[in-house]
């Protein structure tokens, strides 16, 4: 069920209803019933990935808790975790290591055919398996107590708002909330409220309208002229940020109407200053699982220089893997990753210089760099990207308009939304901030906004594919 | 939770009040188009009285020129086509224009593929203004989705999307430039001239047939038989080569069951062998149109 359809806009305010009507204790348990529900509206059969990845971690994190022997823990994390991944591997990855193990060796004339599964990748699956092992890891190091309800556990791993696309959340944070008591907070619903509809119209009024420009040039590369492609690229920053972003806000604000609090996702990432910046600003729920499990478990910062940006490099490599399995992701994780290092090689040679100009030429500057990434990440294969980087350079010409439509609503949507992410990062107190008649009709004005310019016919969540 | 409550409720009967208010400001002007792809919709559905009518997509729209075939004909003509709006959106204008009249001859551009895909039924969206008034066009609408009826409820939800469209619609520069570029009773013809050269397309061998898709069409065909309409489909000329195509297959043999004149353009040389004659590869341009509709002018005629 996406969040953008109407089953969704039946399906949430039911939930809602019947979960503050039934008593506290059995909440949770009507919560996984309705998280399973949400899952299964894609692909009933999938569930069993979600019920298996959910069972494994359980049990091995269960035995960890029992056992003290550090041999027998290390054998059981790492059970867990090839288990968690082996499934992964399968459905997201297979396919792509045996294509690129044929290319190669049939680039030595060595013709290898091996065996091929072609299986739909299920929804979020590498969401809730980096989740689910995140506990894992947790219970390992003692971060945490393993969890003795199997139930609250499983509604751990499949918590319908942020199941399909995140946040990825730790156990630290949102295990211990469903063994509280919740009350209805009307502040919390509130706060909500107004995250579903800025999260809506992120994604409706703006992603959805640039993607059809976008995906009119990025998939005919070869018809379009700089210009055109710069205006895509620039369209597809907008487009991911506000797509995953709107789908963070409308997840975070579905949770907190239920009574809980997802962990900060995206912070207006277009004003980062360099680009260490920009990924803590960006998918910070994933920057910090790579950070925590992947970065620091190799060393992190406390290693020599050269490792140091090896492990910068690795970690950049495997996130961008883990957003689909295709070269331009790793290339394009490659590419942060290089930015980082550089990022951290220049350093202390760094002028400190801060005015608004200085502010602006970083951001900007910043902007560009990460733009210039987004093209590997867009394009259908690394070829197109090449190609778009060469037309970019390359192919003079008068810029593409398509249909005006997509100029005209996307740039109401984009002036709204870059005007309110400078009034949030600027923090700027307007007298009438606190106005309730000021700021209803912001709310009703946005909501209205979906309605008259927002694109409702198809349009998939981005990250939904990873 | 009372509280919140009463929020909701309050905003949702301010933002209903909203919504009634806009929507009925926007299906006003929506109607009150003069020109456009807006206004041709509300002609073909509701006013034309032509004796001969020509359905089909973008590719109908470009390629039959209406003039020539009044001029010929000594008939009135309306070019219903539609940019991006195949089958299902053919079956529904024929069923409106049949409520109120019978025309003497109609031509069917079939440009599709029984194939399915979403955006066929996403192009439902352009008949929302007309669910309310036309009862003929519910089933087709609901194909859409099975909660269309519902978001009916909303008075803005018709016309989403459309506000530039109507703005410009009830513009009289619209009027004008529709008329420069040589616009005539719905046939808009194309001006630029494709460059590329020939290509040859894999088109699937066989698929899965949408069932609505082959019933409306199939439909199509039984309200032309049933009025006793003379009905003539076409697959009109395209710039590049393909050595089998699945849908003409079934639409060829469909044709036949039915008794309907299939005439396809597809490999036909004078067009293959001159790039000149067409916009794009799906598309002639003002040249092209002209030579195809004399071309066919002979089985319109009889």
């Amino acid at each position: 069920m996406l969040f953008n359809s109407f089953n969704y806009l039946l399906f949430f305010p039911v939930v809602c209803v019947i979960y503050y009507l039934i008593p506290n204790k059995f909440r949770w348990v009507f919560l996984l019933l309705a998280s399973y529900f949400f899952y299964m509206n894609w692909e009933p059969i999938y569930a069993i990935l979600i019920f298996l990845s959910t069972f494994i971690t359980y049990l091995c994190a269960f035995k960890l808790d029992k056992v003290k022997d550090i041999k027998v823990r290390k054998v059981l994390l790492i059970a867990s975790i090839i288990l968690n991944f082996g499934i992964l591997f399968l459905f997201k990855y297979y396919n792509f290591l045996t294509d690129s193990l044929f290319n190669f060796l049939n680039y030595f004339n060595i013709r290898v055919r091996f065996p091929e599964f072609k299986l739909l990748l299920p929804v979020g699956i590498s969401f809730y398996t980096f989740q689910a092992v995140g506990y894992s890891i947790d219970v390992y190091y003692n971060k945490l107590k393993h969890e003795n309800n199997f139930g609250k556990y499983a509604l751990f791993v499949s918590f319908f708002p942020q199941l399909v696309a995140g946040p990825i959340e730790r156990a630290t944070n949102l295990l211990p909330q469903f063994s509280k008591e919740i009350v209805f907070n009307y502040a919390k619903a509130i706060e909500g409220t107004k995250l579903i509809i800025w999260g809506y119209f992120m994604k409706v009024v703006v992603a959805d309208r640039l993607s059809i420009y976008v995906d009119s040039v990025y998939n005919n590369i070869n018809m379009h002229n700089s210009p055109t492609l710069i205006i895509a690229t620039i369209f597809f920053a907008f487009q991911i940020y506000c797509d995953f972003g709107g789908y963070s806000n409308i997840a975070i604000g579905c949770a907190k109407i239920l009574g809980f609090d997802l962990m900060t996702n995206f912070c207006r990432p277009y004003f980062a200053k360099n680009c260490p910046d920009f990924w803590h600003r960006w998918h910070i729920s994933l920057s910090t699982w790579f950070k925590d499990y992947v970065y620091i478990p190799l060393g992190g910062n406390r290693v020599s220089k050269k490792q140091k940006y090896l492990n910068l490099i690795i970690t950049f490599l495997v996130s961008g893997l883990w957003h689909g399995a295709n070269w331009t992701f790793v290339i394009w994780g490659g590419l942060n990753g290089i930015f980082q290092v550089v990022y951290s090689i220049f350093k202390p040679f760094r002028i400190k210089l801060s005015n608004r100009f200085t502010n602006l030429i970083q951001i900007i500057s910043t902007f560009i760099l990460i733009d210039f990434t987004w093209i590997f990440f867009r394009a259908n294969n690394s070829a197109d990207a090449i190609k778009v980087i060469q037309n970019i350079f390359t192919k003079h010409g008068p810029l593409f308009f398509g249909d005006n439509k997509v100029f005209i609503y996307g740039f109401i949507g984009l002036i709204i939304l870059i005007i309110k992410d400078i009034y949030d990062e600027c923090s700027f107190t307007l007298t009438f901030e606190n106005n309730k008649i000021i700021k209803y009709t912001w709310y009703a004005t946005l909501t209205i906004l979906i309605l008259m310019i927002g694109v409702f016919d198809g349009g998939q969540f981005i990250y939904f594919q990873f | 939770m009372k509280k919140y409550f009463k929020i909701i409720i309050i905003s949702f009967f301010i933002l209903a009040l909203c919504d009634y208010l806009i929507g009925k400001g926007l299906n006003f002007y929506y109607l009150k188009n003069t020109s456009g792809l807006l206004y041709r919709t509300t002609y073909s559905l509701d006013s034309t009285k032509a004796d001969i009518l020509i359905f089909g997509s973008s590719r109908a729209n470009h390629h039959y020129n209406v003039k020539i075939i009044e001029d010929s004909t000594n008939l009135s003509a309306y070019n219903t086509g539609s940019d991006g709006h195949y089958i299902f959106y053919q079956t529904a204008v024929l069923k409106s224009v049949l409520k109120r009249y019978t025309p003497k001859k109609i031509i069917l551009d079939f440009n599709g593929t029984f194939e399915f895909s979403q955006q066929d039924y996403d192009a439902l969206s352009c008949l929302l203004p007309y669910y309310r008034t036309h009862n003929e066009l519910k089933d087709l609408i609901e194909l859409k989705s099975p909660f269309e009826k519902y978001k009916l409820f909303s008075k803005i939800y018709p016309f989403n999307s459309l506000l530039t469209t109507i703005i410009i619609g009830n513009l009289e520069i619209n009027k004008f430039r529709s008329v420069n570029k040589g616009a005539y009773k719905g046939f808009v013809p194309l001006t630029n001239t494709w460059e590329y050269n020939i290509n040859i397309i894999d088109k699937p061998e066989k698929y899965n047939i949408d069932k609505h898709k082959y019933n409306a069409f199939n439909d199509f065909i039984k309200l032309c038989n049933e009025k006793n309409i003379p009905l003539t489909i076409i697959y009109s000329p395209v710039y590049f080569k393909y050595n089998k195509d699945y849908s003409i297959d079934i639409c060829s043999e469909i044709c036949r069951k039915n008794n309907v004149t299939f005439l396809d353009y597809s490999k036909d040389t004078d067009f293959l062998n001159n790039k000149k004659l067409f916009a794009d590869t799906y598309h002639l341009n003002k040249s092209g149109a002209q030579l195809f509709t004399q071309k066919i002018l002979q089985f319109i005629k009889h």
